[in-house]
């Protein structure tokens, strides 16, 4: 894994020449209606990015998975249906500034976008871009990475991890990808540049401020175990059924599919957003509702992240990013229930249905 | 409220009650407690900070709620005007929910900044209250506190797209609604969203896109205010569900003035007013008409 | 065609206008109107309602969405109401409409409401051909079109 120290006038090269052959570039930047808020938006040049200032509202998600994006066009015409498919090959971009549970979710969601099928739209804009993440600096007590079992400096998901340090960055090329954009921008890094990224490192694990320990590889079985266990009654009382906890995820990837008409002869197909937490989600066409309640709903959410992904697929469906906990209207906070959970499986690893 | 802890031990404990809704601290602030033992009703408090319209749990189709049992539920004056609303419309029957009404001074904008209460820090929807006496109750607690200050930057806010012209106005409500993801917290938080099919929901026919497009965004925000007319009382709670910060507080407010100004009506506790769009006179303005 | 609109020039556009009209008053004035061979703008589409209550607002954003440059809903006077008292209802639930669509940018002009009677033929003529006229001034409504949300990002 090479390692390379860009200044800052270096990276503002990087993104003024990416810019001008056309690439894309996304990275965080104050929000349009609130400039202490702060979003993943396309910059044009790099001193409009606010890198390091705090996690971006929404997360890379509606750049591989956009909240409503269109599979096919059709035209009706007397005797046929003509449809236009979509390009799956889009221009390539670069995400700089990526925090380290946004990047990580990308390769966790991977996994079931290629389950049994590969899913063309998702990977076509994963091959077409460079994700470059920068040093988690600004946790907060929302946060879980580290009970997820990634961190401030996980690289996962990354094709440049960016360290910031004196002048500059520390940039570790994680993958091939990443060597192609840096190609050979930067200077070689000198063992006190090393130490000096270690530090910056090191402090930020400091910075943490979870309290939950990593969760025992036995929690998803526990989940599992307990599905009929009563605690489910009264965890989600406060929780209105929204969906909000599922847009902000960077790993919630559900979908619903329609067709919309624009005339009786045209229209479009498309993917949207959705969330098992709504209570139409599993409402069958005969009417019945297999989910019928808010508690069964937010089992659910936490048996498919915490128990049913990481047995098919190794991994959790959660990187940490805590906007669940932060933008929740009815107060739910994930560290919180988390905890309880994994103290009911600590002290009864057997649970009960009691 | 020591006041009201001893009230919910009270309830709890005799059977008056199997649940009482009101505020406790979160790790993310104020947030709804849903009390069923009588010595958890320590953590119930009560002041500037509990902006939150808690209503919105006694909505019948929260089965899981239901199947605690009876609930009592702490209410600001304010927020007493949405039990009124659910009882005018046969959601909930007066005699199946015990209300606890606060004496109430004002509450915060933001209540994370907890701070005094001043013309800039209180809630934009204290400005006018004329129910700090709440008129809706089984209980009534707490002393009456002075006028809250006017928060005027919502009044300012709608003056100030009044005066733009159609097409910036198309404009910025384009923008802001661009950043909806139609996860509809909005709906899930408001009192008054109780249908059990939301029109949004109905896929045939399709009458508003699910997509998150402008064009659909739009529908679906002119709609969502539209049902309200008449039946919203302004508890903001829209507006501070969505994750992404759009003003919804700017429409219900121009909605509910349009309401008062052609119908003489503001939401109110008394259960018995009827609904302004559920009636009509023979003398109501129609200068749009040709 | 990425958005599946045809593109034409303002010289061939011609407006297209949604009517929803009652069945008792305005349907019985328009086919009067008709019958007396009125001359009358041939861009209306009428739908015909049993009463200017059943108009839900959706209907009006609906038709934008799916191509209308404007739209009529148009009832009984308000007295005459078929079923005693629709149109009163109506008229609460319209004014508010009104109201919003100006406060959310929408051209409150290409929504036109009318209270046209069985015998009045003559007042659909004449709420028709106003009608057109003023849609042709406002020009097509191509910004439903425009913000239907096209290609994938």
């Amino acid at each position: 894994m090479t390692r390379r120290f860009l200044t800052h006038e270096e990276m503002a090269s990087l993104v003024a020449e990416l810019v001008a052959a056309g690439t894309r570039v996304i990275a965080p930047v104050c929000a349009k209606d609130n400039a202490e808020q702060i979003d993943y938006m396309p910059i044009r040049k790099f001193e409009d990015a606010k890198l390091g200032v705090s996690l971006p509202r929404r997360s890379l998600k509606e750049f591989f998975l956009p909240p409503s994006e269109v599979l096919l066009y059709y035209v009706q015409t007397k005797d046929a249906v003509d449809i236009r498919e979509v390009p799956t090959e889009p221009p390539p971009q670069v995400i700089l500034g990526a925090m380290p549970c946004d990047a990580a979710a990308l390769e966790v969601v991977d996994k079931v976008m290629s389950w049994g099928y590969r899913d063309e739209l998702w990977f076509g804009r994963r091959e077409s871009t460079t994700i470059v993440t920068l040093l988690c600096g600004v946790m907060d007590s929302s946060c879980l990475c580290t009970t997820v079992g990634l961190g401030p400096d996980s690289s996962r998901g990354s094709d440049v991890l960016l360290v910031p340090v004196e002048g500059g960055f520390a940039a570790r090329l994680v993958t091939s990808k990443g060597e192609v954009l840096l190609a050979d921008r930067g200077q070689a890094v000198n063992e006190a540049l090393q130490n000096s990224a270690e530090a910056v490192q090191s402090e930020a694990r400091k910075k943490l401020k979870q309290t939950l320990p990593a969760i025992p590889a036995e929690f998803a079985d526990w989940l599992s175990k307990n599905f009929d266990n009563p605690v489910w009654k009264t965890l989600a009382l406060r929780c209105h059924g929204c969906g909000a906890c599922a847009a902000f995820c960077p790993t919630c990837h559900c979908f619903d599919i329609v067709d919309e008409h624009d005339s009786a002869e045209e229209g479009s197909r498309r993917r949207n957003w959705d969330s098992c937490q709504t209570s139409k989600f599993t409402v069958h066409s005969s009417g019945h509702n297999p989910r019928q309640s808010q508690s069964e709903r937010f089992r659910q959410r936490m048996q498919h992240k915490f128990s049913i992904y990481p047995k098919r697929f190794e991994e959790i469906l959660c990187t940490g990013c805590g906007r669940c906990s932060r933008i929740c209207p009815g107060g739910m906070d994930l560290p919180e229930i988390l905890g309880s959970l994994l103290a009911m499986a600590e002290t009864k690893p057997e649970g009960s249905a009691q | 409220m020591k006041e009201l802890q001893e009230l919910a031990r009270k309830l709890l404990s005799d059977g008056t009650v199997k649940v009482v809704i009101g505020y406790e601290e979160g790790p993310h602030g104020i947030r709804a407690a849903f009390i069923t033992d009588p010595a958890q009703s320590e953590k119930l408090v009560f002041d500037k900070r509990c902006v939150q319209n808690l209503v919105a749990y006694l909505n019948p189709r929260r089965k899981h709620l239901i199947q605690l049992g009876k609930p009592a539920i702490v209410v600001k004056g304010c927020d007493a005007r949405s039990v009124a609303g659910l009882i005018r419309e046969k959601q909930i029957e007066r005699g199946n929910v015990v209300v606890i009404a606060m004496r109430c001074g004002g509450v915060l904008e933001n209540p994370e900044n907890d701070s005094e209460l001043t013309c800039e820090t209180v809630s934009v929807r204290c400005a006018g209250c004329d129910v700090r006496e709440p008129k809706l109750y089984d209980y009534i607690l707490g002393v009456l506190p002075p006028e809250p200050p006017v928060n005027p930057a919502r009044a300012e806010q709608i003056a100030v797209l009044k005066k733009m012209s159609s097409a910036e106005r198309w404009q910025f409500w384009t923008e802001e609604l661009s950043r909806c993801v139609r996860c509809h917290a909005c709906r899930e938080a408001c009192p008054m969203c109780f249908c059990v099919q939301c029109t949004a929901d109905k896929a045939q026919p399709q009458w508003i896109d699910p997509s998150a497009t402008p064009r659909a965004n739009r529908a679906w925000q002119t709609m969502r205010v539209l049902h309200q007319a008449g039946r919203c009382v302004d508890c903001l709670e829209c507006e501070r569900a969505c994750p992404e910060h759009i003003p919804l507080g700017l429409l219900a407010r121009f909605v509910a003035d349009a309401v008062e100004r052609r119908f003489d009506y503001k939401a109110c506790e008394d259960p018995s007013v009827p609904a302004p769009l559920g009636l009509y006179r023979s003398d109501d303005e129609e200068e749009f008409i040709r | 065609m990425s958005d599946g609109v045809k593109q034409e020039t303002i010289s061939t556009w011609s407006p297209k206008i949604v009517a929803f009209v009652c069945n008792w008053c305005t349907y019985t004035g328009a086919d009067l109107a008709g019958t007396s061979r009125l001359k009358m703008d041939a861009n209306v589409r009428v739908i015909r309602l049993t009463c200017s209550s059943r108009v839900n607002p959706l209907f009006i954003i609906k038709a934008f969405e799916r191509g209308a440059d404007g739209v009529i809903v148009s009832g009984c006077h308000t007295g005459d109401c078929h079923y005693s008292t629709g149109n009163y209802y109506a008229r609460r639930r319209f004014a508010i409409l009104h109201d919003l669509l100006d406060f959310m940018g929408a051209e409150q002009d290409r929504v036109t409401f009318s209270w046209v009677s069985a015998s009045e033929g003559n007042k659909w003529q004449q709420v028709v051909n106003e009608t057109t006229a003023r849609i042709k001034a406002l020009g097509p409504l191509h910004v439903y079109q425009e913000q239907k949300g096209g290609e994938a990002q």
